[in-house]
């Protein structure tokens, strides 16, 4: 609990890295900040060519809302997925790429990832906001929502940068897992319905049954992925306009939880030693 | 005799010599994760006290472990053994311009870097005029500062860490930075530091300079504290077994 004190009391330092981020990266570009916007447009347009002309993927009809947008569909869950991978990517190098500040200076080495992750969570609020008004004008009735999306925004980033605490650590220690990361996020990626629907995993699953034998199914391996839960979150708020189940509610909160007590613990216990290390 | 400001009971600092380090998980896993290391005592039962007022020196040798303690009393590195305690705010400066971004402008550095030495905002704003004058880089405040010459780069930076006004000041050999005038400011700061009785600690390889600003100067010798006393003695037997 001394740990989250040190935090508390470090938060000037966490917003002046923060801004050193945010207003660092886009420095000298005409376009600033709409670059963020720049790559989710990019992925957008792709998967929707892909996935919604040339495969033909079943129509997506939000219920009770009613709009049937491929695009909408797949930006309702691919905006906290890149949110959630350039978190964890980014925050796993924290350390390591800041070797020669934390040889230098004394501070909370926790404010590395904390920052970065606010930074990234910036640009998704304005990722996030532009979504918004875009689904207004396709008949969303996503207004009365939005205290509930910005409650579990904060409890995915919570997540995500607990998750990017326990792996910067472990970067140190580890220097293979940055690389190793990459490949397991496509991995990743392609195992959480953000392009598919999960009607369709549950189809094979039943079609498959209880797997060699036992009652466990191919859907319920799938859904142990902690994202899965909340990206289905966020789809039922924007796309569908309608409270998340319960249970899903409290698997991602659960997780949440054990990220972040993971990532507090980690630092709580590793940080006198990281400057040596690095 | 007054308070001490900075006491080091028995500090040891170990490092691990790694003949094979297994930071791959390839290695990790083929060799069963276990490194093959010697124990490296680096500092060994270190004690002095400091007084709270007093400029205190470290020197010996390269090799003999002062930066080590430096850092251990800096709180980047965590004895082994042993305790540091402090009376009083702590503040050090082992690099200048640590955490500058190059790309940001010299306003904006200074409040990122202020504010990883510790200071709050509202302190860097009552000090942000001391600063930018004491660094004389007002005209170009607002480049990045990658567009800095280095000895612009430096002054900011140690004008920002001198304006931290802690109560105890850990500095490494950043004393020679800058030209002679820009030096010659630097120590009439130190001297109003200590007018202010404020407590410093430094480690500089510059005899004249440690005679010239310390009241307690430590002899260091391969992680062994060899004596502590006046700079004039403790520098004359310094000096006296290097020849």
């Amino acid at each position: 609990m001394t740990y989250v004190g040190d935090i508390w009391r470090s938060r000037e330092l966490l917003y002046n890295l923060t801004n050193r981020e945010v207003r660092g990266k886009y420095r000298r570009t005409a376009l600033g900040q709409l670059w963020s916007l720049a790559n989710p447009v990019a992925a957008i347009v792709i998967y929707t060519f892909i996935f919604s002309f040339i495969f033909r993927l079943p129509a997506q009809v939000g219920d009770p809302s009613g709009i049937d947008n491929y695009a909408m569909w797949l930006v309702c869950g691919l905006l906290p997925w890149l949110f959630f991978n350039r978190v964890v990517s980014s925050g796993t190098d924290a350390l390591v790429s800041n070797a020669g500040l934390i040889q230098k200076v004394y501070f909370p080495r926790i404010m590395l990832p904390l920052s970065l992750a606010n930074a990234t969570f910036f640009t998704w609020l304005l990722e996030m906001a532009v979504l918004v008004v875009a689904l207004s004008f396709l008949g969303s009735y996503v207004l009365p929502w939005i205290p509930l999306v910005a409650v579990f925004m904060v409890v995915f980033a919570l997540f995500s940068v607990g998750l990017a605490m326990i792996f910067s650590i472990i970067n140190v220690y580890f220097r293979d897992l940055a690389y190793l990361l990459t490949i397991v996020l496509q991995f990743w990626f392609y195992l959480t319905p953000i392009l598919y629907p999960v009607e369709l995993v549950k189809t094979q699953s039943d079609a498959l049954g209880g797997l060699a034998g036992s009652p466990i199914t191919l859907l319920d391996l799938y859904t142990l992925n902690p994202v899965e839960g909340f990206i289905e979150i966020f789809r039922n708020l924007l796309y569908d306009n309608r409270a998340p189940d319960m249970t899903t509610v409290l698997i991602a909160v659960g997780w949440t939880l054990v990220a972040l007590g993971g990532g507090l613990w980690m630092y709580a216990r590793r940080e006198k030693e990281l400057a040596e290390l690095l | 005799m007054s308070d001490w400001a900075v006491r080091v009971s028995d500090v040891s600092k170990k490092f691990r010599l790694y003949h094979e380090r297994n930071q791959t998980l390839k290695s990790a896993i083929l060799r069963g994760r276990t490194s093959r290391h010697e124990d490296f005592w680096a500092l060994e039962g270190i004690s002095f006290d400091v007084q709270e007022g007093h400029t205190h020196g470290l020197i010996g040798s390269n090799g003999s472990g002062k930066s080590t303690l430096l850092k251990c009393l800096a709180k980047i590195y965590w004895p082994t053994q042993g305790t540091v305690e402090y009376r009083g705010r702590m503040a050090s400066l082992l690099e200048v311009g640590s955490g500058f971004h190059l790309e940001l402008s010299g306003r904006e550095n200074i409040y990122l870097n202020g504010s990883i030495l510790g200071m709050s905002k509202k302190e860097i704003d009552g000090k942000f005029d001391a600063i930018v004058d004491f660094s004389g880089v007002e005209r170009f405040l607002d480049q990045p500062v990658k567009n800095y010459s280095s000895g612009m780069y430096v002054r900011l930076g140690f004008s920002i860490a001198i304006h931290v006004n802690p109560d105890i000041l850990v500095v490494d050999e950043v004393l020679s930075v800058g030209d002679e005038e820009f030096q010659r400011k630097c120590f009439q700061k130190f001297r109003e530091f200590r007018q202010q009785g404020r407590t410093i600690i430094v480690v500089s390889h510059s005899m004249s300079v440690m005679e010239d600003l310390c009241d307690q100067v430590s002899w260091i010798s391969s992680g062994h504290l060899l004596g502590t006393g006046t700079a004039q003695e403790m520098v004359a037997k310094y000096q006296a077994s290097i020849e």
